[in-house]
């Protein structure tokens, strides 16, 4: 268990030094990455295969995360989210770059060394149908963990694993039950009961709930919440829906084709996206309310996303980009790599015009809210929103 | 008179494990150029429902045990497979989920829809092809010359996805059935489709049924929404309506299940808790009893019928004033739904009766 669980409860009134959580902090961050790389090479020929290219699945992507945060990853299939969580648990050796998992390099690790780091990590996955394995029970699976890094007695184990089961809200008595037996959302809650059983500080959730129904999914996110308030974890949250995502997560990191273009906290990238594929993104994804909808404008990207073996020179996004066609194609997107610049406190973009974003007439269209059921005060606020009173009851109110 | 109007439709799968209960007695109607939601998740009915109208339910399991299907004033259950296959394509076409298993991967884009519109319609060769190339044009596939000669696995999937749109509006017909016509597509893409699909319905006064578990796309495309549970319609109405007044538990559920991107962050969710039940126990009372917080001991027992929420007024069953429609014992307030649970003073959800307990 984590000596420090920095929001064991309390959301109640506003406590000021809490809305610092989404900027980063002084304190050291409990995963930090920096220019991550993740190539996967492509290669030709039968008997003797030749390197013809590589797959940049992560293309130089920095991240830090504080103890005790979620973080979201977004971004559309294929853009890499999954490579960086699972290189940040070392599933694969990265290409390039650095990954400090609590002061400690791990880019290199190996053997023991490696496996002592991985009790620190755990993985939720996305199907709770293909991860577990059919012919061991639920206690069998989440014992499994404790077995591999020889925790406790037999005795001790089991009582854990009765006790795992009871904190994702299942009936202990189901452990002698097959993954067959269970439903999809409690073949989840086993797959959270084996993420926890080694006390990890560090959670990577990989679209957890996109696999569930929509009537699981609320009980899925409501149990990460209680967990992460129980015992202090760390998520990294990554997913496709930027609502989940935005519902869950202190910090979003936005990602396109291996790179990450723009991250802010929350709250703030709904309220001012300011990179152009950030605001195209949020203008697609519909919102379940009628009135909402008829008022909203999609920013409809063209075309589709280009092969990550072969991304576009300069910023990726270029092809599509909205914003570049308004401002009659500029040389410097083809020529130029933008990067990941910060524009306000704890908001970074890599894009060459992001000043042009701001107060655009798409970035309003996007953000632009329901005056009355969304309950903000002031009619659309100049968005620079360091001095927010309210408080974050991101731990579930 | 309805396009389309369908009465207690009820299909069954004799399957190794037992009956399963897929369809217990659908019934709506809907009107030239309409467009109508179905929602609901896995499993319940939505798709069968479809199947079954067009006759395409999994042989030899799945069985049509009742009901009607009346499409232009013809019940399509009466109908013998050659009718039926005259019918499919050009009265009624079809949109899959994953267009990669619906597109033929052994033939290029020109054959398959050469053969579509050949199948149905007495055209050369030559005039096919120019239907297919202003076809896949209209759908926004660019250079479509050059890309008439690929096989679907050269296209990405939002451009397989316009392929499909534009086979099942080749032979310009009268309902399209799109089922969970983004689900497999990126949001940026999805967005793309929703768009052409809208428009090109529009466009041609092509009737629409809309399926998907999303309730954020049916509530910008569709004029009115069923949801449907455990193979049953539960609730009906105009899309506005149903949205600011729900009035069934398990679309109130529902709406509070999932988050909203234009919400206030820390707004907690309410999840519906349990599970949908197992289809292959014959349906007693109400399907959503076990996990509503307004089942009265009427649940336990009967289903209730999919009733005018205001009675008085008269019964309307398609188009912008269509009467909105709940099939519950105790339907909650609008301010129940607001709360998402029973403000009742001293109001116990009802215990299941002994059988079912046991």
């Amino acid at each position: 268990m984590s000596e420090m669980s920095p929001q064991t409860g309390a959301p109640a009134s506003g406590v000021p030094g809490q809305t610092a959580g989404t900027q980063p902090s002084t304190a050291r961050p409990l995963l930090e990455i920096s220019d991550l790389r993740m190539f996967f090479p492509i290669t030709q020929g039968i008997l003797i295969s030749r390197h013809v290219g590589d797959v940049r699945a992560v293309d130089g992507v920095s991240l830090s995360i504080q103890r005790g945060d979620t973080v979201g990853l977004v971004g559309e299939s294929g853009c890499g989210k999954s490579t960086v969580g699972r290189t940040i648990l070392r599933l694969y050796r990265p290409t390039g770059g650095r990954i400090v998992f609590d002061g400690q390099d791990i880019t290199t690790a190996e053997g023991a060394s490696l496996r002592a780091v991985r009790r620190s990590m755990q993985m939720i996955f996305q199907d709770p149908y293909a991860s577990l394995n059919p012919r061991m029970t639920a206690a069998g699976i989440v014992s499994e963990p404790l077995e591999i890094h020889g925790v406790g007695a037999k005795s001790e184990r089991q009582q854990r694993v009765r006790d795992l089961l009871a904190t994702v809200g299942m009936d202990p008595s189901y452990g002698d039950r097959f993954p067959h037996e269970f439903s999809g959302g409690q073949r989840q809650r086993i797959g959270v009961a084996r993420a926890l059983a080694l006390h990890p500080d560090l959670i990577v959730a990989d679209e957890p709930i996109s696999a569930l129904d929509v009537s699981i999914q609320a009980q899925i996110i409501n149990l990460l919440e209680r967990l992460q308030s129980e015992f202090g974890l760390t998520y990294l949250f990554i997913a496709h829906d930027l609502s989940v995502v935005r519902h869950i997560s202190d910090r979003i990191a936005v990602m396109y084709l291996g790179r990450i273009v723009e991250t802010a906290g929350s709250r703030e990238l709904y309220e001012r996206p300011l990179h152009p594929y950030s605001v195209a993104l949020l203008s697609a994804v519909p919102i379940p309310d009628p009135v909402v909808e008829g008022r909203r404008r999609r920013i409809i990207l063209t075309g589709d996303v280009p092969s990550p073996a072969n991304p576009p020179s300069g910023c990726h996004f270029h092809t599509r980009c909205w914003l570049r066609e308004r401002l009659g194609n500029p040389e410097r997107c083809v020529a130029e790599d933008p990067v990941l610049r910060p524009l306000s406190s704890g908001h970074q973009v890599a894009c060459h015009f992001a000043e042009e974003v701001d107060g655009s007439a798409e970035q309003v269209l996007v953000t632009g809210r329901t005056p009355a059921p969304s309950g903000v005060a002031a009619p659309v606020p100049p968005p620079t929103a360091p001095t927010r009173p309210s408080p974050r009851p991101h731990d579930r109110g | 008179m309805s396009l389309l109007s369908i009465r207690d439709l009820i299909v069954r799968f004799r399957t190794h494990d037992g009956t399963v209960y897929a369809v217990n007695g659908v019934s709506f109607d809907l009107d030239e150029g309409e467009t109508l939601g179905l929602v609901g998740e896995s499993g319940c009915g939505k798709s069968v429902t479809n199947l079954a109208v067009m006759r395409l339910l999994p042989s030899p399991a799945g069985h049509i045990d009742g009901g009607s299907v009346i499409f232009e004033g013809e019940d399509l259950l009466t109908l013998d497979e050659s009718e039926m296959r005259d019918l499919r394509g050009k009265e009624i076409a079809m949109i899959f989920q994953d267009p990669m298993t619906s597109l033929n991967p052994v033939l290029t884009i020109e054959e398959q829809m050469v053969e579509t519109i050949q199948a149905h319609r007495r055209v050369s060769k030559s005039e096919a092809r120019t239907r297919t190339l202003e076809l896949l044009g209209m759908v926004g596939i660019p250079q479509p010359e050059a890309r008439l000669k690929n096989f679907p696995h050269q296209f990405s999937g939002g451009m397989r996805q316009r392929v499909m749109i534009a086979m099942a509006l080749a032979l310009e017909p009268k309902l399209l059935i799109a089922d969970e016509p983004t689900t497999a597509l990126d949001v940026t893409i999805q967005a793309q489709v929703l768009e052409l699909l809208g428009r090109l319905a529009a466009e041609h006064g092509t009737a629409v049924i809309l399926i998907t578990h999303d309730l954020g796309v049916v509530a910008g495309m569709t004029q009115r929404i069923n949801v449907m549970y455990a193979g049953y319609v539960v609730e009906a109405a105009v899309t506005g309506d149903l949205f600011a007044r729900p009035r069934h538990p398990y679309t109130v559920g529902l709406l509070h299940s999932i988050p909203r991107l234009d919400a206030q962050p820390g707004e907690p969710l309410i999840p519906i808790e349990g599970a949908p039940p197992d289809l292959r126990f014959a349906p007693v009372g109400c399907p959503f009893a076990p996990r509503c917080a307004w089942r009265v001991d009427a649940c336990w027992q009967t289903m209730p019928p999919l009733d005018p929420i205001d009675s008085g007024r008269q019964f309307v069953a398609t188009g912008l004033r269509a009467t909105h429609r709940a099939a519950c014992w105790n339907p909650p307030t609008s301010e129940e739904a607001v709360a998402a649970r029973p403000l009742r003073v001293g109001f116990e959800p009802a215990a299941p009766p002994a059988e079912v307990r046991a």
